[in-house]
């Protein structure tokens, strides 16, 4: 062996094994790992965007603006959402109830300029609901309506409640739409700030709960595929209003896909199929982006005197 | 083309494209919409709490005594976010809100918009930067 290639040998041998590792650059795609060599989604991020869940009739066959129309459609947003000018007795004024101080919705559409945030079907639409789940969402609706005459806290949903905030699946809503993601050799922790609920996901082939345990955000396992962190959960529960995803089952079955892009980007994309609930799966794609913030306590129970308040405003008109 | 069809097309339009509004519990189990109110106070204390902040301010009847009204406003992590803070909002501050008394009768209301006596609004816009990768 000649001695430049002894004396090269030499230098790798005492170089760490990590910094051998051809890693990915970071900045290139921002898929940096972790010192256990797991891709890195650690940091505090926000799903918020203004994109529909649904892409609006008004952009039937454009699935996706140029930027001239993405401008325009993000200022329409705005304006519609800026509930300080809207016109009073119409829907979207919730009865004059909140003002924009309430809100913090952001003023962007995605990136990618898609006018939906559903990519499969293709015409950006939720599935048909069957039969069943239409007569769920009814039930619900009117559950909904009857909270002005509720007779207990068990009449209200489990965000009224300040159980979960919804189940999972999260989308983007109007305010508190951050997380906050940890990592440890095995397990990776998603915080959610609104309300304050802790996802444990393990890592690797361990099997699911028994089926005849159900929790309030399900049963998450996860694993890598790639720089994709791939999260199944199944075990939802009905046991309260507005426990289970939109109008599904608690058979529901989500997979959830998360991969680094960039340095301060996600891209998170979910599957959600239950056969008694939609005629087909269906898959959003959306950004969660890295905010330089941090995550605040929502400690809903605390101070939830709006359960209270609205029990006895019912109680107060049973005495009229 | 009539007022009527101007609103109608309109909501519409807004009902195509306007964000879900939902707060954290039904404004109409909590609040009167028959029952509008405007109130002028100052700041007595403010509580920091989830899931709604809550201003309590005392507000001067015309008989010279004062009133305590409890105020719901919103979370305290998006005010904050916002810039709304203990310091921009000290006690002592003059405020006016409009809003809607309690359906229980008692001397709450909702903080459908507050602003100073000079029309300034407490905040304005979002807390949301424009993020180079999607905001």
């Amino acid at each position: 062996m000649r001695p430049a290639a002894l004396a090269t040998l030499l230098v790798l041998a005492l170089v760490p094994l990590q910094a051998q590792t051809p890693a990915v650059k970071a900045g290139a795609t921002g898929a940096t790992k972790t010192p256990w060599g797991d891709p890195d989604l650690q940091g505090t991020w926000s799903n918020q965007t203004l994109t529909p869940l649904e892409r609006p009739a008004q952009f039937k066959d454009k699935p996706v603006l140029t930027e001239a129309e993405a401008a325009a459609y993000e200022k329409q947003l705005v304006a519609a959402g800026d509930v300080d000018n809207r016109t009073p007795g119409t829907v979207q004024d919730v009865n004059l109830a909140y003002n924009q101080v309430w809100w913090d919705r952001g003023n962007k559409i995605v990136a990618d300029r898609r006018t939906s945030l559903i990519v499969d079907p293709p015409d950006g639409r939720v599935p048909p609901l069957t039969p069943a789940a239409q007569k769920r969402r009814e039930e619900d609706r009117k559950a909904s309506d009857n909270e002005k005459s509720a007779a207990s806290w068990l009449d209200f949903d489990v965000y009224s409640r300040c159980i979960i905030r919804s189940a999972l699946p999260r989308l983007s809503t109007g305010y508190n739409n951050n997380y906050e993601i940890v990592q440890s050799p095995g397990y990776v922790a998603i915080m959610q700030e609104q309300m304050h609920e802790t996802r444990l996901i393990p890592l690797g082939n361990q099997p699911h709960l028994t089926s005849t345990v159900r929790q309030w955000l399900g049963d998450s396992r996860g694993h890598w595929e790639g720089n994709t962190l791939v999260v199944e959960t199944t075990n939802f529960t009905d046991e309260a209003r507005g426990s289970t995803f939109q109008y599904a089952t608690k058979n529901m079955t989500l997979v959830e896909r998360f991969t680094r892009t960039s340095d301060r980007t996600i891209d998170y994309q979910f599957t959600v199929s239950d056969p008694d609930t939609w005629t087909r799966p269906w898959t959003v794609k959306m950004p969660w982006n890295r905010i330089d913030g941090l995550i605040y306590e929502y400690a809903c129970h605390e101070g939830n005197l709006g359960l209270e308040h609205m029990l006895s405003a019912a109680r107060a008109a049973d005495r009229k | 083309m009539k007022l009527t069809h101007i609103a109608a097309i309109a909501a519409l339009v807004l009902g195509m494209t306007a964000p879900a509004a939902r707060a954290h519990h039904s404004f109409s189990a909590e609040f009167d919409v028959n029952k509008p109110i405007k109130l002028q106070g100052t700041v007595k204390r403010v509580q920091w709490i989830n899931p709604h902040t809550w201003i309590w301010i005392d507000v001067k009847k015309p008989d010279g005594t004062t009133e305590e009204w409890g105020v719901e406003a919103g979370t305290p992590n998006t005010l904050f976010r916002l810039g709304l803070t203990r310091e921009a909002l000290p006690v002592g501050t003059e405020i006016v809100v409009s809003g809607y008394e309690a359906r229980d009768g008692a001397k709450r209301a909702n903080g459908r918009d507050m602003t100073f006596p000079d029309g300034r609004k407490l905040l304005m816009g979002s807390s949301v930067g424009n993020d180079a990768q999607s905001k």
